[in-house]
């Protein structure tokens, strides 16, 4: 404890300098935590995303399979679609426990109930046409908001044509209750002008996290007539009774074989999103490899500078009974220090800047998860803390035994 | 002078040389010293510069290891001795004052006065340490930092630092060497004071002839080796009053 004491005593002599060092592994750090959690927080996303999707396969026209995960995921507009025949036959398949048809449009919210203030700035609603009673299965945990102006929602009926279920932001977004008009501004297929609709809102939906917040959910058939794709959907999502790997290729082989589909599991798409933004990830973990060496070259430089400065006074401590250990543990304890602090700093700054780097990172790529992607864990502070730890043991040998191996004598003379 | 010769002695030298490689050269620092210093007896060793008085110093403090001969340190050899047996050797034996303090910035003076404790493993006595202080003539200076010393304090803080583990033997180089003439005569005055008072045993080397010939006895070196042992005038003083 005196020794730590001494050491830190030490440190205090050049305080902007040790503060500099401090701050170089605190970023090193900094870095190392926020990829950490990065990595952690968009596995967990993409877990997430995938769970409330509710279905493990997915049947869709042949297209980029990244795309076609990010639309599912996130929402998206670039939207092929299939002919509605397809889900007849699949339907039959012994190996489906539950399956629903699903199709998506996308409405301008220009010319809807909310106008942007910026004229230029068109942003889109995505509409999905669902079948309520096969859609609640695959979804069984979706429950309508209650409160004033929101009580009594419900699923439309599926034979209704002028009703919609909103998610939750969808509504708040729109600022719509329960029996408000919802107006949909819609382009139907092959036409080049809008046509603005009007719906009642039957149901606002609870917040889910996932992209049906975003949602306005209209029956199956009204929402294919508005967009003019009589017969078409977007999507097939499907539970299987006994989800494998190999129950999935046989299920794969099975329907593969329909021209214009293809089959993606759920597991591929987060394979598929884990490798797209692996590459991303590869890159910021070698910056943060190169941060770590700095950091440790920058702590190992202090340090060293800091024992030739006291060269006189090592010797002076030899002189007066100090141990070659003594020494040893003195400047050790000294890099230590500034490690354990620089990790503490670190860990901080992660925590309280990890939404900044969430959305700058979100800002930079688009990872096709909605929620939080950043997730850092009391496990990965431990590990940090643990690296730093480990960083200065490291960092502090070299220094620790050049002071260490000084000469007394020649110690005190190069002092004088 | 027999009183003096029958004290046990603390400090053996015989034939003790030091010698190094200098380039292709071989530097005779120390070329053959003979010296026994006893118990409770100031030594000044003088010589000009380059005689080998700090060799001397540096190899009676065990600071360095004699190239040849014997040294004996409170009865115990440390011919072969490695480094932290040499440690061993000074821990409790030997205190050490140089010409510049080497005090450490950060420390109070009564924590750079407690250093040797933290290396010795022994307990800080708080109280021991204002005696100290007070015996080298600064109290209520204890939690002042060195740089609100002048340089006779710093002197003194150093002396206060290789007292507080109760040496034998207190070694000093140059001790005055940074000082002024005032403030050289204060350190030397209260060497002395610690050999009447305590029977502290002083070596100290200096270039000042004057405050040399204050010790009991005083050892002139020149190319290494000693061509002159004299009493000092506190030892002639003491004889005449006898």
């Amino acid at each position: 404890m005196r020794y730590l004491i001494l050491a830190m005593k030490n440190l205090l002599r050049r305080p902007v300098r040790s503060a500099l060092t401090v701050a170089g592994v605190s970023l090193a750090v900094a870095v190392a935590v926020s990829l950490s959690g990065f990595n952690l927080g968009y596995a967990r996303a993409i877990d997430q995303s995938i769970e409330k999707l509710g279905f493990q396969v997915m049947i869709m026209s042949k297209g980029c399979p990244y795309e076609a995960a990010t639309m599912m995921l996130k929402g998206g507009t670039g939207l092929l679609y299939l002919p509605e025949d397809i889900y007849a036959k699949v339907k039959s398949d012994p190996d489906i426990a539950s399956i629903t048809p699903i199709f998506v449009g996308i409405a301008q919210k220009e010319g809807s109930s909310i106008r942007d203030e910026d004229e230029g700035n068109k942003s889109f609603s995505i509409v999905s046409g669902i079948d309520v009673e096969s859609f609640k299965v695959m979804k069984p945990w979706l429950s309508f908001k209650t409160g004033k102006g929101y009580d009594g929602g419900h699923w439309f009926a599926q034979d209704a044509t002028k009703e919609v279920v909103l998610g939750y932001e969808a509504a708040e977004y729109e600022q719509r209750k329960v029996g408000d008009t919802f107006y949909a501004s819609i382009v139907p297929n092959g036409k080049t002008e809008p046509v603005m609709r009007e719906y009642k809102v039957v149901g606002v939906l609870d917040r889910t996290g996932t992209q049906d917040d975003g949602t306005v959910f209209m029956p199956i058939l009204p929402a294919q007539e508005a967009f003019g794709r009589m017969g078409e959907l977007t999507i097939i999502g499907i539970k299987l009774k006994e989800f494998s790997g190999a129950k999935m290729r046989e299920f794969e082989a099975r329907w593969l074989k329909l021209p214009e589909v293809q089959v993606v599991g759920l597991q591929q798409v987060k394979t598929t999103l884990v490798s797209l933004v692996g590459t991303a990830q590869t890159m910021v973990a070698a910056v943060a490899a190169i941060a770590v060496i700095v950091a440790v070259i920058g702590v190992i430089n202090t340090i060293l500078m800091s024992v030739y400065e006291r060269t006189g006074e090592i010797g002076i401590m030899k002189a007066i009974g100090a141990y070659r250990g003594d020494i040893f543990t003195l400047i050790w304890y000294e890099t230590l220090a500034i490690c354990a602090a620089g990790g503490i700093f670190g860990c901080i700054l992660a925590v309280v800047g990890s939404s900044g780097v969430e959305a700058a990172i979100k800002a930079l790529i688009d990872l096709g998860v909605s929620g939080s992607i950043v997730y850092i864990t009391p496990q990965v502070i431990g590990y940090a803390m643990l690296g730093a730890i480990v960083l200065g043991f490291f960092a502090g040998l070299y220094p620790a035994w050049r002071a260490s191996s000084m000469r007394p004598v020649e110690a005190i003379r190069e002092g004088e | 002078m027999s009183d003096e010769n029958n004290r046990p002695v603390v400090i053996s030298a015989r034939g003790l040389k030091r010698h190094y490689r200098r380039g292709s050269e071989t530097v005779k620092a120390l070329d053959g010293v003979d010296l026994d210093i006893r118990e409770g007896e100031m030594v000044s060793v003088l010589g000009p510069s380059g005689s080998g008085k700090t060799t001397l110093i540096n190899l009676l403090s065990c600071l360095d290891a004699p190239t040849e001969g014997t040294l004996t340190i409170a009865g115990k050899s440390v011919a072969g001795l490695g480094e932290d047996e040499l440690v061993d050797v000074r821990r409790g034996t030997l205190g050490f004052v140089f010409q510049k303090f080497h005090l450490l910035p950060t420390l109070t003076v009564a924590e750079n006065v407690e250093l040797p404790l933290v290396f010795l493993r022994r307990p800080v006595d708080r109280a021991a340490t204002t005696a100290v202080l007070a015996r080298v003539g600064l109290e209520g200076r204890s939690g002042h930092l060195p740089r609100e010393l002048s340089g006779g304090q710093m002197q003194r803080v150093a002396v206060a630092r290789a007292l507080i583990a109760k040496p034998k033997v207190l070694i000093a180089d140059e001790p005055t060497g940074n000082l002024d003439k005032a403030n050289g005569e204060q350190i030397f005055d209260l060497f002395r004071s610690l050999v009447r008072d305590e029977g502290l045993t002083v070596i100290v080397t200096t270039h000042n002839l004057q405050l040399g010939y204050l010790s009991d006895r005083v050892v002139t070196l020149e190319d290494g080796r000693v061509v002159k042992e004299e009493k000092g005038q506190a030892l002639a003083a003491a004889g005449a009053a006898h």
